[in-house]
């Protein structure tokens, strides 16, 4: 490698304990065609500032911690090469709708409390006894939801959504696609309850079909497509329930 | 929800399901129809129907018009323009939502539900007359 081959990340630095507001601070990092933006990260907090704050595991797009702002845009950061932004230099901020609690890390409470609102699991009326075996599901059934049960929890939806930065009632596109998820799966009986939560407020309807979720999903999730899908449910949930009132078997 | 994001799990929200799906169901039909006909509306009585020899255009508009007469056609015209205008107020009340005046959402139907109920009548009043 070229000695003077490097690169320059702006990195968006803020101890609550310490800072009274955040600054960006530069940091100049050897350039390396097989680098992701995480490397670049590690490598600084490895050899130049160890107080540097941020999150990862896997580092191959599966654990969805390392979520970050990369010149704006939320990405993956295991998985936003540095080759595609070289020779001009990288901004990297923490995911935005969300509060930092410390240089690159947010805090994920709303969200975890998002996801747990949409009872994210199987709920049965009757539940069979284990000597009957497993709840049996054909290819085309598990095709039905299959896409939603994709999501690594990587927040970059919440991210990209204008209206999760504006409305708190909002359960946000992960949370909604999950929800949907276990709406769509045969071996399910608990759609009317999750629909409570879902179509109660602005849980759902805040969203205006801006569409970006979709755009940013590394797993291809398809948020956006799942909320549509989920709107016109209710829509026949409430068209229905003229026709069959609650209580009369519906 | 409070401001750090940590509210209790259905902080903030009315309980029960809301009634947008009715303004979301008829949004969506309105869309289709605003996006499958409207269009096709304009091309025919704004570019083909008046184009060429304007005797020819006369003759073929008042043909048109005969056929606008016939009241199933009517009804017809009737549904595209008040699902397509409560599609137009569904939209703008979003939008006004998005501006800043979300908490106003339930009050923003008056106008614009109710500007998309107005049209509708003065539709039927000019259809009613042809
Ligand atoms: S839906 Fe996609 S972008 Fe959103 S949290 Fe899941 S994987 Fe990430
Ligand atoms: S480090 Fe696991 S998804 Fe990036």
């Amino acid at each position: 490698m070229d000695a003077k081959d490097t690169m320059t990340l702006e990195i968006f630095r803020y101890h609550p304990e310490t800072d009274s507001e955040p600054r960006f601070q530069p940091y100049e990092v050897p350039y390396n065609e097989d680098w992701v933006v995480l490397d670049a990260i590690n490598w600084i907090k490895d050899h130049v500032d160890g107080s540097l704050t941020h999150r990862w595991s896997c580092r191959m797009g599966v654990c969805g911690s390392c979520g970050m702002m990369v010149n704006g845009e939320p990405k993956l950061t295991c998985a936003a090469f540095l080759k595609d932004y070289y020779p001009f230099g990288i901004k990297v901020e923490p995911l935005v709708n969300f509060a930092v609690e410390r240089d690159l890390v947010v805090d994920m409470d709303g969200f975890m409390d998002k996801l747990q609102e949409v009872k994210p699991y199987i709920i049965r009326d009757d539940v069979n006894d284990t000597s009957e075996g497993e709840y049996r599901q054909s290819p085309a059934q598990l095709a039905q939801y299959k896409q939603y049960s994709m999501c690594i929890n990587c927040m970059l939806c919440y991210a990209a959504c204008p209206v999760a930065g504006h409305e708190d009632e909002f359960l946000g596109p992960a949370a909604l696609a999950l929800g949907h998820r276990y709406n769509k799966d045969s071996r399910d009986q608990g759609q009317a309850e999750r629909l409570d939560v879902m179509l109660a407020g602005e849980a759902i309807w805040g969203c205006t079909f801006v569409g970006e979720c979709t755009v940013v999903c590394p797993k291809h999730v398809d948020p956006a497509g799942a909320i549509q899908q989920a709107k016109a449910m209710a829509a026949q949930e409430f068209f229905k329930g003229f026709v069959m009132p609650k209580g009369t078997g519906a | 929800m409070s401001a750090d994001g940590r509210g209790p799990a259905t902080g903030g929200r009315a309980a029960g399901r809301s009634d947008e799906a009715l303004w979301w169901a008829l949004f969506s039909a309105g869309g289709v129809m605003a996006a499958l006909f409207v269009p096709a509306f304009v091309i025919v009585t704004g570019f083909l129907l008046p184009a060429g020899d304007p005797a020819v255009a006369a003759e073929r508009t008042a043909q048109f018009a005969a056929a606008v007469g016939w009241w199933p056609v009517k009804l017809a015209l009737l549904g595209v323009l008040a699902l397509s205008l409560v599609h137009c107020g569904h939209r703008i009340r979003h939008t006004m939502m998005d501006l800043g005046m979300r908490r106003y959402s339930g009050l923003l139907k008056v106008p614009c539900y109710g500007g998309a109920l107005a049209g509708t009548i003065w539709a039927a009043m000019l259809l009613w007359v042809i």
